[in-house]
Protein backbone atom coordinates (compact mmCIF):
# COMPACT_ATOMS: atom_id res chain seq x y z
CA UNK A 1 0.00 0.00 0.00
CA UNK A 2 1.28 3.39 -1.00
CA UNK A 3 -0.53 6.69 -1.07
CA UNK A 4 -1.41 7.78 -4.61
CA UNK A 5 -1.24 11.36 -3.31
CA UNK A 6 2.11 12.76 -2.10
CA UNK A 7 1.34 13.34 1.54
CA UNK A 8 2.00 16.51 3.55
CA UNK A 9 2.16 15.15 7.07
CA UNK A 10 1.35 17.61 9.87
CA UNK A 11 2.40 15.58 12.90
CA UNK A 12 5.75 13.92 13.47
CA UNK A 13 8.58 13.89 15.95
CA UNK A 14 12.29 13.55 16.31
CA UNK A 15 13.53 11.64 19.33
CA UNK A 16 12.57 8.84 21.69
CA UNK A 17 10.19 8.36 24.61
CA UNK A 18 10.48 6.96 28.11
CA UNK A 19 7.85 4.26 28.23
CA UNK A 20 8.53 2.04 25.24
CA UNK A 21 11.37 1.38 22.82
CA UNK A 22 11.68 3.19 19.51
CA UNK A 23 12.53 1.41 16.29
CA UNK A 24 13.99 2.85 13.08
CA UNK A 25 13.61 6.39 14.46
CA UNK A 26 16.68 8.16 13.08
CA UNK A 27 15.73 10.85 10.56
CA UNK A 28 17.29 8.82 7.73
CA UNK A 29 15.24 5.76 8.72
CA UNK A 30 12.09 7.85 8.92
CA UNK A 31 12.76 9.15 5.43
CA UNK A 32 12.97 5.54 4.19
CA UNK A 33 9.49 4.91 5.59
CA UNK A 34 8.21 8.20 4.17
CA UNK A 35 9.44 7.13 0.73
CA UNK A 36 7.77 3.74 1.14
CA UNK A 37 4.40 5.35 1.91
CA UNK A 38 4.76 8.44 -0.32
CA UNK A 39 4.94 10.96 2.51
CA UNK A 40 6.63 13.87 0.79
CA UNK A 41 7.31 16.01 3.83
CA UNK A 42 6.75 15.75 7.56
CA UNK A 43 6.33 18.49 10.17
CA UNK A 44 8.26 17.47 13.26
CA UNK A 45 8.46 18.49 16.89
CA UNK A 46 11.09 17.47 19.40
CA UNK A 47 10.16 14.67 21.78
CA UNK A 48 12.86 15.87 24.14
CA UNK A 49 11.00 19.18 24.23
CA UNK A 50 7.63 17.52 24.68
CA UNK A 51 8.85 15.46 27.61
CA UNK A 52 11.61 17.40 29.28
CA UNK A 53 13.72 20.21 27.81
CA UNK A 54 12.42 22.66 25.19
CA UNK A 55 15.62 24.65 24.53
CA UNK A 56 17.74 21.55 23.90
CA UNK A 57 14.92 19.88 22.03
CA UNK A 58 14.38 22.77 19.65
CA UNK A 59 18.12 22.91 19.08
CA UNK A 60 18.03 19.29 17.98
CA UNK A 61 15.18 20.04 15.61
CA UNK A 62 17.19 22.90 14.10
CA UNK A 63 19.97 20.44 13.31
CA UNK A 64 17.60 18.04 11.57
CA UNK A 65 16.00 20.87 9.63
CA UNK A 66 19.36 22.06 8.38
CA UNK A 67 20.22 18.54 7.16
CA UNK A 68 16.90 17.71 5.49
CA UNK A 69 15.04 20.93 4.64
CA UNK A 70 13.27 19.23 1.74
CA UNK A 71 11.79 16.45 3.90
CA UNK A 72 10.94 18.10 7.21
CA UNK A 73 9.17 21.18 8.45
CA UNK A 74 9.80 22.13 12.06
CA UNK A 75 7.54 23.15 14.90
CA UNK A 76 8.96 25.17 17.77
CA UNK A 77 7.86 23.29 20.88
CA UNK A 78 7.15 25.49 23.87
CA UNK A 79 6.34 24.90 27.50
CA UNK A 80 4.42 27.50 29.56
CA UNK A 81 6.80 26.71 32.40
CA UNK A 82 9.00 28.46 33.29
CA UNK A 83 7.12 31.61 32.26
CA UNK A 84 8.98 33.59 29.64
CA UNK A 85 10.95 30.68 28.22
CA UNK A 86 8.32 29.92 25.59
CA UNK A 87 8.35 33.37 24.01
CA UNK A 88 12.15 33.39 23.98
CA UNK A 89 12.14 30.04 22.18
CA UNK A 90 9.59 31.25 19.63
CA UNK A 91 11.73 34.29 18.87
CA UNK A 92 14.98 32.33 18.79
CA UNK A 93 13.68 29.80 16.28
CA UNK A 94 11.45 32.12 14.27
CA UNK A 95 13.36 31.13 11.14
CA UNK A 96 12.01 27.56 11.30
CA UNK A 97 8.99 28.54 9.23
CA UNK A 98 6.80 31.43 8.26
CA UNK A 99 4.04 31.43 9.38
CA UNK A 100 5.35 29.96 12.63
CA UNK A 101 4.63 26.33 13.42
CA UNK A 102 4.19 25.94 17.17
CA UNK A 103 3.66 22.83 19.28
CA UNK A 104 1.97 22.76 22.69
CA UNK A 105 1.75 19.59 24.76
CA UNK A 106 -0.42 20.48 27.77
CA UNK A 107 -0.70 16.83 28.85
CA UNK A 108 3.02 16.20 29.20
CA UNK A 109 3.73 19.72 30.43
CA UNK A 110 0.89 19.24 32.92
CA UNK A 111 -0.58 22.67 32.50
CA UNK A 112 -4.04 23.54 31.18
CA UNK A 113 -4.18 25.06 27.75
CA UNK A 114 -6.51 27.68 29.18
CA UNK A 115 -4.03 28.63 31.93
CA UNK A 116 -2.57 32.11 32.23
CA UNK A 117 0.98 31.09 31.38
CA UNK A 118 -0.20 30.02 27.93
CA UNK A 119 -1.74 33.43 27.22
CA UNK A 120 1.42 35.19 25.95
CA UNK A 121 2.03 32.20 23.69
CA UNK A 122 -1.49 32.32 22.29
CA UNK A 123 -1.07 36.05 21.83
CA UNK A 124 2.14 35.47 19.84
CA UNK A 125 0.35 32.86 17.73
CA UNK A 126 -2.48 35.29 17.10
CA UNK A 127 -0.16 38.12 16.08
CA UNK A 128 1.85 35.92 13.72
CA UNK A 129 -1.06 33.86 12.33
CA UNK A 130 0.80 30.79 13.51
CA UNK A 131 -0.25 27.19 13.03
CA UNK A 132 -0.42 25.68 16.51
CA UNK A 133 -0.49 21.90 16.90
CA UNK A 134 -1.84 21.04 20.36
CA UNK A 135 -1.98 17.56 21.80
CA UNK A 136 -5.58 16.77 22.75
CA UNK A 137 -7.29 13.89 24.51
CA UNK A 138 -10.91 13.04 25.22
CA UNK A 139 -12.12 15.16 28.19
CA UNK A 140 -8.58 15.77 29.48
CA UNK A 141 -8.63 18.66 32.00
CA UNK A 142 -5.47 20.08 30.44
CA UNK A 143 -6.26 19.57 26.77
CA UNK A 144 -9.77 18.21 26.17
CA UNK A 145 -11.14 19.41 22.82
CA UNK A 146 -14.00 21.32 24.39
CA UNK A 147 -11.53 23.68 26.08
CA UNK A 148 -10.59 25.14 22.70
CA UNK A 149 -13.56 27.13 21.32
CA UNK A 150 -13.10 30.09 23.72
CA UNK A 151 -9.37 30.17 22.94
CA UNK A 152 -10.03 30.01 19.21
CA UNK A 153 -12.52 32.87 19.43
CA UNK A 154 -10.21 35.02 21.53
CA UNK A 155 -7.22 34.44 19.22
CA UNK A 156 -8.89 34.21 15.81
CA UNK A 157 -5.73 34.55 13.71
CA UNK A 158 -4.13 31.49 15.25
CA UNK A 159 -4.87 28.32 13.29
CA UNK A 160 -5.22 25.57 15.89
CA UNK A 161 -4.78 21.90 15.03
CA UNK A 162 -6.51 19.66 17.57
CA UNK A 163 -3.77 17.03 17.64
CA UNK A 164 -5.14 13.46 17.53
CA UNK A 165 -8.63 15.00 17.35
CA UNK A 166 -9.23 13.84 20.90
CA UNK A 167 -8.17 10.23 20.09
CA UNK A 168 -11.23 8.26 21.24
CA UNK A 169 -14.68 8.10 19.67
CA UNK A 170 -15.94 10.55 22.28
CA UNK A 171 -12.83 12.68 21.83
CA UNK A 172 -13.58 12.93 18.12
CA UNK A 173 -17.16 13.93 18.86
CA UNK A 174 -15.85 16.64 21.18
CA UNK A 175 -13.39 17.80 18.52
CA UNK A 176 -16.11 17.98 15.89
CA UNK A 177 -18.32 19.94 18.26
CA UNK A 178 -15.46 22.32 19.05
CA UNK A 179 -14.58 22.84 15.39
CA UNK A 180 -18.19 23.54 14.51
CA UNK A 181 -18.11 26.49 16.88
CA UNK A 182 -14.86 28.13 15.69
CA UNK A 183 -13.57 28.33 12.11
CA UNK A 184 -9.90 28.35 13.12
CA UNK A 185 -10.05 24.90 14.74
CA UNK A 186 -8.90 21.89 12.70
CA UNK A 187 -8.92 18.15 13.32
CA UNK A 188 -5.55 16.40 13.01
CA UNK A 189 -5.87 12.65 12.55
CA UNK A 190 -2.80 10.98 14.09
CA UNK A 191 -3.85 8.49 16.73
CA UNK A 192 -3.87 4.95 17.96
CA UNK A 193 -7.64 4.37 17.81
CA UNK A 194 -9.00 4.26 14.29
CA UNK A 195 -12.69 3.84 14.80
CA UNK A 196 -14.75 2.72 11.87
CA UNK A 197 -16.96 5.49 10.40
CA UNK A 198 -15.38 8.30 12.45
CA UNK A 199 -13.66 9.98 9.53
CA UNK A 200 -16.81 9.84 7.44
CA UNK A 201 -18.73 11.49 10.27
CA UNK A 202 -16.09 14.21 10.64
CA UNK A 203 -16.18 14.99 6.93
CA UNK A 204 -19.95 15.06 6.94
CA UNK A 205 -20.03 17.42 9.92
CA UNK A 206 -17.21 19.78 8.94
CA UNK A 207 -16.48 19.23 5.28
CA UNK A 208 -12.99 18.03 4.32
CA UNK A 209 -11.33 21.47 4.51
CA UNK A 210 -10.54 21.39 8.21
CA UNK A 211 -9.31 17.81 8.50
CA UNK A 212 -5.58 17.26 8.27
CA UNK A 213 -3.47 14.13 8.02
CA UNK A 214 -0.87 13.45 10.67
CA UNK A 215 1.06 10.24 11.29
CA UNK A 216 2.77 10.80 14.66
CA UNK A 217 5.86 9.13 13.22
CA UNK A 218 8.05 7.72 14.81
CA UNK A 219 5.72 7.38 17.76
CA UNK A 220 2.95 5.65 15.82
CA UNK A 221 2.93 3.70 12.58
CA UNK A 222 2.15 6.07 9.71
CA UNK A 223 0.60 3.32 7.59
CA UNK A 224 -2.16 2.95 10.17
CA UNK A 225 -3.64 6.43 9.70
CA UNK A 226 -2.83 6.42 6.00
CA UNK A 227 -4.76 3.18 5.50
CA UNK A 228 -7.71 4.64 7.37
CA UNK A 229 -7.85 7.78 5.24
CA UNK A 230 -7.27 6.00 1.93
CA UNK A 231 -10.14 3.55 2.54
CA UNK A 232 -12.60 6.02 4.09
CA UNK A 233 -15.90 6.35 2.28
CA UNK A 234 -15.38 9.95 1.25
CA UNK A 235 -14.68 11.41 -2.16
CA UNK A 236 -11.19 11.18 -3.63
CA UNK A 237 -11.05 14.97 -3.72
CA UNK A 238 -11.66 15.02 0.03
CA UNK A 239 -8.87 12.50 0.59
CA UNK A 240 -6.47 14.65 -1.41
CA UNK A 241 -7.40 17.65 0.67
CA UNK A 242 -6.90 15.72 3.92
CA UNK A 243 -3.64 14.10 2.88
CA UNK A 244 -2.03 17.10 1.28
CA UNK A 245 -3.76 20.29 0.24
CA UNK A 246 -5.24 21.44 3.53
CA UNK A 247 -1.96 21.51 5.40
CA UNK A 248 -0.01 23.04 2.52
CA UNK A 249 -2.58 25.84 2.29
CA UNK A 250 -2.50 26.35 6.02
CA UNK A 251 1.27 26.86 6.06
CA UNK A 252 1.25 29.00 2.90
CA UNK A 253 3.15 26.49 0.77
CA UNK A 254 0.64 26.52 -2.10
CA UNK B 1 -21.38 1.35 4.76
CA UNK B 2 -22.31 -2.30 4.04
CA UNK B 3 -21.95 -4.12 0.78
CA UNK B 4 -19.05 -2.04 -0.50
CA UNK B 5 -16.61 -3.59 -2.97
CA UNK B 6 -13.20 -4.81 -1.80
CA UNK B 7 -10.69 -2.04 -1.18
CA UNK B 8 -8.41 -1.84 -4.23
CA UNK B 9 -5.57 -0.16 -2.36
CA UNK B 10 -5.32 -3.16 -0.04
CA UNK B 11 -5.85 -5.82 -2.69
CA UNK B 12 -2.60 -7.60 -1.84
CA UNK B 13 -4.38 -8.77 1.32
CA UNK B 14 -6.53 -11.03 -0.86
CA UNK B 15 -3.55 -13.37 -1.09
CA UNK B 16 -2.93 -13.66 2.64
CA UNK B 17 -5.97 -15.78 3.62
CA UNK B 18 -6.68 -13.56 6.61
CA UNK B 19 -8.09 -15.15 9.76
CA UNK B 20 -8.95 -12.37 12.22
CA UNK B 21 -8.61 -13.29 15.90
CA UNK B 22 -10.27 -10.19 17.32
CA UNK B 23 -13.88 -9.67 16.26
CA UNK B 24 -17.02 -8.99 18.25
CA UNK B 25 -20.57 -9.59 17.14
CA UNK B 26 -24.03 -8.38 18.04
CA UNK B 27 -25.45 -5.33 19.79
CA UNK B 28 -23.47 -3.22 22.21
CA UNK B 29 -24.55 -0.87 24.96
CA UNK B 30 -21.59 1.54 24.86
CA UNK B 31 -20.72 1.06 21.18
CA UNK B 32 -24.14 1.04 19.57
CA UNK B 33 -23.10 3.21 16.62
CA UNK B 34 -20.50 0.70 15.57
CA UNK B 35 -22.02 -2.69 16.41
CA UNK B 36 -22.76 -5.01 13.49
CA UNK B 37 -25.07 -7.97 13.02
CA UNK B 38 -23.74 -11.02 11.21
CA UNK B 39 -24.64 -10.07 7.61
CA UNK B 40 -23.15 -6.58 7.95
CA UNK B 41 -20.06 -7.94 9.69
CA UNK B 42 -19.48 -10.40 6.84
CA UNK B 43 -19.81 -7.59 4.31
CA UNK B 44 -17.22 -5.55 6.18
CA UNK B 45 -14.92 -8.59 6.30
CA UNK B 46 -15.34 -9.02 2.54
CA UNK B 47 -14.44 -5.39 1.96
CA UNK B 48 -11.10 -5.94 3.72
CA UNK B 49 -10.31 -9.46 2.46
CA UNK B 50 -10.87 -11.08 5.85
CA UNK B 51 -11.87 -14.65 5.02
CA UNK B 52 -12.50 -15.95 8.52
CA UNK B 53 -12.71 -14.60 12.00
CA UNK B 54 -12.99 -15.57 15.62
CA UNK B 55 -16.00 -13.79 17.05
CA UNK B 56 -17.17 -13.26 20.57
CA UNK B 57 -20.56 -11.79 21.39
CA UNK B 58 -20.99 -8.44 23.04
CA UNK B 59 -24.04 -9.68 24.90
CA UNK B 60 -21.77 -12.13 26.73
CA UNK B 61 -19.18 -9.49 27.50
CA UNK B 62 -21.51 -6.68 28.52
CA UNK B 63 -24.47 -8.55 30.02
CA UNK B 64 -24.52 -12.28 30.77
CA UNK B 65 -22.13 -15.03 29.72
CA UNK B 66 -24.72 -17.75 29.21
CA UNK B 67 -27.20 -15.49 27.43
CA UNK B 68 -24.33 -14.22 25.31
CA UNK B 69 -23.31 -17.75 24.37
CA UNK B 70 -26.88 -18.50 23.30
CA UNK B 71 -26.84 -15.32 21.19
CA UNK B 72 -23.50 -16.31 19.69
CA UNK B 73 -24.82 -19.76 18.76
CA UNK B 74 -27.81 -18.09 17.13
CA UNK B 75 -25.79 -15.48 15.19
CA UNK B 76 -22.93 -17.68 13.98
CA UNK B 77 -21.88 -18.19 10.37
CA UNK B 78 -19.50 -20.79 8.93
CA UNK B 79 -16.86 -18.10 8.41
CA UNK B 80 -16.94 -17.25 12.11
CA UNK B 81 -15.37 -19.45 14.77
CA UNK B 82 -17.13 -18.86 18.09
CA UNK B 83 -15.19 -17.52 21.05
CA UNK B 84 -17.43 -18.66 23.88
CA UNK B 85 -17.66 -16.77 27.13
CA UNK B 86 -16.40 -18.75 30.12
CA UNK B 87 -16.99 -18.40 33.85
CA UNK B 88 -15.22 -20.29 36.63
CA UNK B 89 -18.20 -21.75 38.55
CA UNK B 90 -19.20 -25.39 38.13
CA UNK B 91 -22.55 -24.85 36.48
CA UNK B 92 -21.12 -22.45 33.89
CA UNK B 93 -18.25 -24.82 33.22
CA UNK B 94 -20.63 -27.73 32.59
CA UNK B 95 -22.58 -25.49 30.22
CA UNK B 96 -19.37 -24.50 28.44
CA UNK B 97 -18.41 -28.15 27.95
CA UNK B 98 -21.60 -28.74 25.96
CA UNK B 99 -20.28 -26.20 23.43
CA UNK B 100 -17.08 -28.24 22.89
CA UNK B 101 -15.16 -25.00 22.67
CA UNK B 102 -12.12 -24.59 20.48
CA UNK B 103 -11.88 -20.93 21.52
CA UNK B 104 -13.04 -19.03 24.60
CA UNK B 105 -12.78 -15.36 25.40
CA UNK B 106 -12.56 -14.65 29.09
CA UNK B 107 -13.39 -11.21 30.48
CA UNK B 108 -12.49 -11.39 34.18
CA UNK B 109 -12.32 -7.62 34.73
CA UNK B 110 -14.10 -6.12 37.71
CA UNK B 111 -16.69 -4.39 35.52
CA UNK B 112 -17.24 -7.46 33.37
CA UNK B 113 -17.40 -11.03 34.69
CA UNK B 114 -15.45 -10.10 37.80
CA UNK B 115 -13.46 -13.18 38.78
CA UNK B 116 -9.87 -14.02 39.52
CA UNK B 117 -7.81 -16.02 37.07
CA UNK B 118 -5.91 -17.55 39.99
CA UNK B 119 -6.19 -21.30 40.50
CA UNK B 120 -8.12 -20.95 43.78
CA UNK B 121 -10.90 -19.31 41.76
CA UNK B 122 -10.68 -20.49 38.13
CA UNK B 123 -8.37 -23.50 38.35
CA UNK B 124 -10.98 -26.02 37.17
CA UNK B 125 -11.87 -23.85 34.19
CA UNK B 126 -8.30 -23.45 33.00
CA UNK B 127 -7.54 -27.13 33.68
CA UNK B 128 -10.39 -28.07 31.36
CA UNK B 129 -9.34 -25.57 28.71
CA UNK B 130 -5.77 -26.78 28.80
CA UNK B 131 -6.79 -30.45 28.54
CA UNK B 132 -9.04 -29.73 25.59
CA UNK B 133 -6.40 -27.54 23.86
CA UNK B 134 -8.84 -24.66 23.62
CA UNK B 135 -7.41 -21.30 22.64
CA UNK B 136 -8.00 -18.65 25.33
CA UNK B 137 -8.43 -15.03 24.31
CA UNK B 138 -7.82 -12.40 26.98
CA UNK B 139 -7.84 -8.66 26.44
CA UNK B 140 -4.91 -7.02 28.17
CA UNK B 141 -7.41 -4.48 29.47
CA UNK B 142 -8.98 -7.28 31.55
CA UNK B 143 -5.87 -8.70 33.23
CA UNK B 144 -2.69 -7.27 34.72
CA UNK B 145 0.73 -8.51 33.68
CA UNK B 146 1.48 -10.46 36.90
CA UNK B 147 -1.83 -12.33 36.58
CA UNK B 148 -1.04 -13.18 32.95
CA UNK B 149 2.35 -14.48 34.02
CA UNK B 150 0.82 -16.60 36.77
CA UNK B 151 -1.82 -18.05 34.48
CA UNK B 152 0.71 -18.98 31.82
CA UNK B 153 3.00 -20.44 34.50
CA UNK B 154 0.28 -22.53 36.14
CA UNK B 155 -1.05 -23.83 32.81
CA UNK B 156 2.01 -24.09 30.58
CA UNK B 157 0.23 -25.96 27.76
CA UNK B 158 -2.66 -23.52 27.57
CA UNK B 159 -2.68 -21.53 24.31
CA UNK B 160 -3.24 -17.92 25.36
CA UNK B 161 -3.76 -15.04 22.94
CA UNK B 162 -3.45 -11.60 24.49
CA UNK B 163 -5.66 -9.13 22.67
CA UNK B 164 -5.29 -5.36 22.62
CA UNK B 165 -1.84 -5.26 24.20
CA UNK B 166 -1.31 -1.74 22.88
CA UNK B 167 1.91 -0.37 21.47
CA UNK B 168 3.66 0.60 24.70
CA UNK B 169 4.05 -2.85 26.26
CA UNK B 170 7.17 -4.37 24.69
CA UNK B 171 9.06 -4.28 27.98
CA UNK B 172 6.34 -6.49 29.49
CA UNK B 173 5.53 -8.61 26.46
CA UNK B 174 9.01 -9.69 25.40
CA UNK B 175 10.01 -11.27 28.74
CA UNK B 176 6.61 -12.95 29.03
CA UNK B 177 6.89 -14.43 25.54
CA UNK B 178 10.31 -15.73 26.46
CA UNK B 179 9.01 -17.35 29.65
CA UNK B 180 5.86 -18.83 28.14
CA UNK B 181 6.04 -20.56 24.74
CA UNK B 182 2.22 -20.85 24.44
CA UNK B 183 1.66 -17.12 24.83
CA UNK B 184 0.67 -15.15 21.71
CA UNK B 185 -0.66 -11.67 20.99
CA UNK B 186 -2.79 -9.97 18.38
CA UNK B 187 -1.75 -7.17 16.06
CA UNK B 188 -4.80 -4.89 16.33
CA UNK B 189 -3.18 -2.37 18.65
CA UNK B 190 0.48 -3.24 18.07
CA UNK B 191 0.90 -0.08 16.07
CA UNK B 192 3.97 1.90 17.03
CA UNK B 193 6.29 3.05 14.27
CA UNK B 194 7.81 0.00 12.56
CA UNK B 195 7.12 -2.01 15.71
CA UNK B 196 5.78 -5.06 13.93
CA UNK B 197 8.74 -5.44 11.61
CA UNK B 198 11.17 -4.82 14.46
CA UNK B 199 9.44 -7.56 16.45
CA UNK B 200 9.50 -10.05 13.56
CA UNK B 201 13.12 -9.27 12.81
CA UNK B 202 14.10 -10.11 16.38
CA UNK B 203 11.61 -12.80 17.41
CA UNK B 204 10.15 -14.24 14.21
CA UNK B 205 6.48 -14.15 13.16
CA UNK B 206 5.05 -17.19 14.98
CA UNK B 207 3.54 -15.57 18.06
CA UNK B 208 1.68 -12.69 16.39
CA UNK B 209 -1.89 -13.17 15.15
CA UNK B 210 -3.72 -10.71 12.94
CA UNK B 211 -6.50 -8.83 14.75
CA UNK B 212 -8.70 -5.96 13.62
CA UNK B 213 -11.01 -5.15 16.56
CA UNK B 214 -13.92 -5.16 14.17
CA UNK B 215 -16.46 -3.62 14.39
CA UNK B 216 -14.92 -0.94 16.64
CA UNK B 217 -11.91 -0.16 14.47
CA UNK B 218 -11.52 -0.12 10.73
CA UNK B 219 -9.52 -3.16 9.60
CA UNK B 220 -7.80 -0.82 7.13
CA UNK B 221 -5.35 0.29 9.80
CA UNK B 222 -4.05 -3.11 10.91
CA UNK B 223 -4.03 -4.42 7.33
CA UNK B 224 -2.09 -1.36 6.16
CA UNK B 225 0.47 -1.91 8.91
CA UNK B 226 0.89 -5.57 7.93
CA UNK B 227 0.99 -4.69 4.22
CA UNK B 228 3.77 -2.15 4.61
CA UNK B 229 5.90 -3.98 7.19
CA UNK B 230 9.26 -4.84 5.70
CA UNK B 231 9.03 -8.57 6.44
CA UNK B 232 9.01 -11.64 4.22
CA UNK B 233 5.82 -12.74 2.49
CA UNK B 234 5.87 -15.97 4.47
CA UNK B 235 6.01 -13.99 7.73
CA UNK B 236 3.14 -11.82 6.53
CA UNK B 237 0.97 -14.84 5.75
CA UNK B 238 1.87 -16.46 9.07
CA UNK B 239 0.65 -13.41 10.94
CA UNK B 240 -2.37 -12.94 8.69
CA UNK B 241 -3.77 -16.39 9.29
CA UNK B 242 -1.58 -19.47 9.38
CA UNK B 243 -0.41 -18.99 12.97
CA UNK B 244 -4.01 -19.00 14.17
CA UNK B 245 -4.95 -21.93 11.96
CA UNK B 246 -2.07 -23.89 13.46
CA UNK B 247 -3.37 -23.26 16.99
CA UNK B 248 -6.91 -24.20 16.03
CA UNK B 249 -5.80 -27.37 14.23
CA UNK B 250 -4.26 -28.60 17.45
CA UNK B 251 -7.45 -27.91 19.31
CA UNK B 252 -9.46 -29.66 16.63
CA UNK B 253 -7.19 -32.72 16.78
CA UNK B 254 -7.64 -33.02 20.55
CA UNK B 255 -11.40 -32.73 20.29
CA UNK B 256 -11.56 -35.35 17.55
CA UNK B 257 -9.44 -37.71 19.62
Amino acid sequence: MRSPVPVADAHGHIGTHPDFPVYFAEPEQMIEVMDLLNIEKLAVTSLLACYNDCPRGNEGIAAVLSRYPERFWAYVTVNPSPPGQGLAELEKWAHFHSPPLIKFHPALHKYPVTGRHYRPLWDYANQTAAVVLVHTWDSDPNCGPLLFPPIAREFPNARILLGHAGVTWRGYMQSIEAAQSAPNLYLELAGSQHHRLILEQAVEALGPERIIFGSDMPFLEAAMTLGHVLTAQVQDSAKERILRTNFLQLIDEI
Amino acid sequence: MSGLPPEPLLSEAAEWDIFDVNIRLGPSGPHGELALDTPCLLQEMDRFYIRQGIASHWTAEEYDALAGNDALARDLHPRLTPAWAALPDGRSLENLKTRQPSVVRITPGVYQHNFSSASWCAGALFEYLQESSAVVLISRNDMEWPAIDSLAHNFPHLAIVLLDIGYRADRHVFPLLERHPMLHFDSATYLAHRQLEAYVEKHGPDRVLFGSRLPLYTPASSIAVLATARISDSSRCAIAGSNLRRLLAKSQAVRCA
